[in-house]
């Protein structure tokens, strides 16, 4: 047995972090927030920078697991523990103005954002039932309380109300289903269980509904249809930027758990699952793009996006195969950037003009021109369009889905593909053709401009030079068992 | 009569569906916290059972009952928290009626 806790640093590294900000907080005195606020956001993103270069450094040839599988320490997790901790920095800076405006108790929340993380990252390392569960919960209570953290917006209690419920019924779905998993088996570790159930043969009704029941509560997490329909309202109650953590973070956690339990556990049986899961990516894609056409408020519209977006990676994830989960793992990344820079840029206009709906960016191209530029690349990205992140992303889950004679899924993918352009476009054509009285320029804070750029830039770069990512998502799926010989 | 754990799988799937049907049935957010807590504990009496009668000696099943536990205090916790909050903003906590948001 494995208890090498040095494996762990970067854990370690973060869980401090997040008591750090807090000690900030403490130590400043309540009347200056300004102060605090610029404080305990230099000390979270200092801790994630801080946690993302030890793990890159340290764990690049790491191939170990913890405590026989309870968590592994590889390339896997490797690559989410950068991501996240990139995901986590931005959203750190994105929310310093909004902070400021918006919030009162900076400590908090900047602190609940690094838990946030640390929880993503369990989840992608667990290679176990009830670890994975832990990290879900340690996930999922940071995002509780920041949905509703927010002062003045009435709709931010009735977001956290419905998000916390709806939380609580699909983790004890979820537990029921474990609870099954294990009186079938007799053991939550995902290596053993992939054993298990490839000797199995038929499956009986335990087995069936167990599984069912831990895809259902992943389901939840993911957004996947019939599971989506908190998304919408938390994402249009939430503050701004834990919309994008929730956007980014929560659902690349939930996909990264997603792919390793379904890689490890069930590779032997994909038979099983194949049809059922295929289907259920059709819906979430066909839902989630015909919702998002009447959609006013640009949260609601990119929460119904982001559901369709989680068609796309289950497209992938579906065939079960090497390009298949790189193929996933490619479009989280370009993912993140592109909803993380679409996100920003609403922030800006909502810091600006203090609201949110897809009215507001009438005129943006002469009001802003750098914003209406970024917005559009971010939303030709969502939609696919060449030289952004999307094209290329997309082009690949279809590959590796049409290589399983998966084509009606793809043609049903191709085809919501062309109806979220519609919706995508009208947003487009509200910045660059609507015409408005008020011409006047918008200043871009400073912070908020670069960090657009940052992620816009990043944005191209999977779209364009994708070598490198592809070189980490490989190295990453290669360590995962049905793939390790490849 | 011998108690056999098919018995206890009984006792924990009716458990669960009562939970279910509170939650989908209960006006009031308390309630259906309630109806959630009756579903874990559903799910403790099948971990339990299924641990005892499959080996006694592997204690996997007790262990992740007391992690349920755990969580379950601090999702209560947590959640009625968040509906105080709601009940002081809107005076009510019927779920049929927190419905500003649409579409």
């Amino acid at each position: 047995m494995n208890a090498d806790f040095t494996l762990l640093i970067p854990e370690f590294i973060l869980a401090g972090a997040g008591f750090l900000v807090l000690l900030v907080d403490l130590l400043l005195p309540r009347e200056q927030e300004h102060r605090r606020n610029a404080f305990t956001s230099a000390t979270a993103v200092l801790g994630l920078a801080v946690t993302g270069v030890v793990a890159a450094t340290t764990q690049m040839n790491t191939g170990e697991s913890f405590h026989d599988g309870l968590l592994f320490i590889d390339r896997y997790s490797l690559l989410f523990k950068v991501l996240f901790v990139g995901i986590g920095i931005a959203v750190v800076v994105m929310s310093v103005d909004y902070v400021a405006e918006k919030m009162s108790h900076p400590g908090e929340y900047y602190a609940l954002i690094i838990f946030a993380v640390l929880g993503a990252t369990l989840m992608a390392e667990s290679g176990e039932l009830l670890t994975a569960f832990i990290s879900i919960e340690l996930l999922s209570f940071s995002l509780y309380v920041l949905v509703g953290l927010s002062r003045g917006d009435a709709r931010t209690a009735e977001a956290s109300t419905k998000y916390i419920l709806l939380g609580a019924i699909s983790t004890a779905i979820m537990l029921y289903g474990i609870s099954q998993l294990f009186g079938v088996m007799g053991t939550t570790r995902f290596t053993e269980m992939g054993g298990l159930l490839a000797a199995a043969g038929d499956w009986d009704m335990t087995l069936i509904s167990g599984f069912v029941m831990v895809l259902a509560g992943l389901g939840f997490k993911l957004s996947m249809a019939p599971f989506h329909m908190w998304a919408p309202d938390v994402y249009e109650g939430a503050p701004t930027p834990i919309t994008a953590l929730i956007a980014t973070l929560s659902k690349a956690a939930a996909i990264a758990l997603l792919l390793r339990f379904l890689a490890e556990v069930g590779s032997g049986a994909v038979h099983e699952w194949r049809m059922p899961l295929a289907v259920l990516a059709a819906a979430t894609m066909v839902i989630g793009s015909l919702s998002a056409l009447p959609q006013t408020n640009i949260k609601r519209l990119l929460a119904y996006s982001s559901i369709a977006q989680i068609g796309f990676v289950l497209v992938g994830i579906v065939p079960n195969t090497v390009i298949g989960a790189n193929a996933v793992l490619l479009h989280v990344i370009g993912y993140a950037f592109t909803n993380l820079a679409a996100f920003t840029v609403v922030i800006i206009i909502e810091l600006k003009l203090g609201k949110e709906t897809i009215a507001d960016f009438a005129g943006l191209s002469k009001r802003a021109p750098v914003l209406a530029m970024i917005m559009t690349g971010a939303l030709f990205s969502l939609a696919g369009l060449p030289i952004f992140a999307g094209f290329l992303t997309k082009f690949y889950l279809f590959t590796s889905a049409v290589d399983k004679s998966l084509e009606w899924l793809v043609v049903v993918a191709v085809a919501t593909s062309v109806i979220s352009l519609y919706y995508y476009i009208r947003i487009v054509r509200e910045m660059y053709i609507t015409e408005t009285e008020d011409e006047s320029k918008l200043p871009v804070p400073a912070l908020l401009g670069l960090l657009a750029w940052v992620l816009f830039a990043g944005t191209i770069a999977v779209g364009i030079y994708p070598a490198p990512f592809v070189d980490a998502t490989n190295a990453a799926v290669t360590v995962l068992t049905p793939w390790v010989a490849l | 009569m011998i108690l056999e754990l098919a018995h206890f799988q009984i006792l924990a799937a009716a458990l669960f569906c009562l939970g279910l049907y509170g939650v989908l049935a209960r006006r009031s957010a308390v309630m259906v916290l309630m109806a959630v807590e009756l579903m874990l504990n559903a799910v403790n009496i099948n971990l339990v059972a299924f641990s005892a009668f499959r080996d006694i000696s592997i204690v996997t099943g007790q262990v992740i009952a007391i992690f349920v536990i755990t969580v379950a205090a601090a999702e209560i916790g947590l959640a009625l928290a968040v509906i105080m909050r709601l009940y002081r903003r809107r005076g009510t906590v019927n779920v049929d009626e927190i419905d500003w948001m649409k579409g």
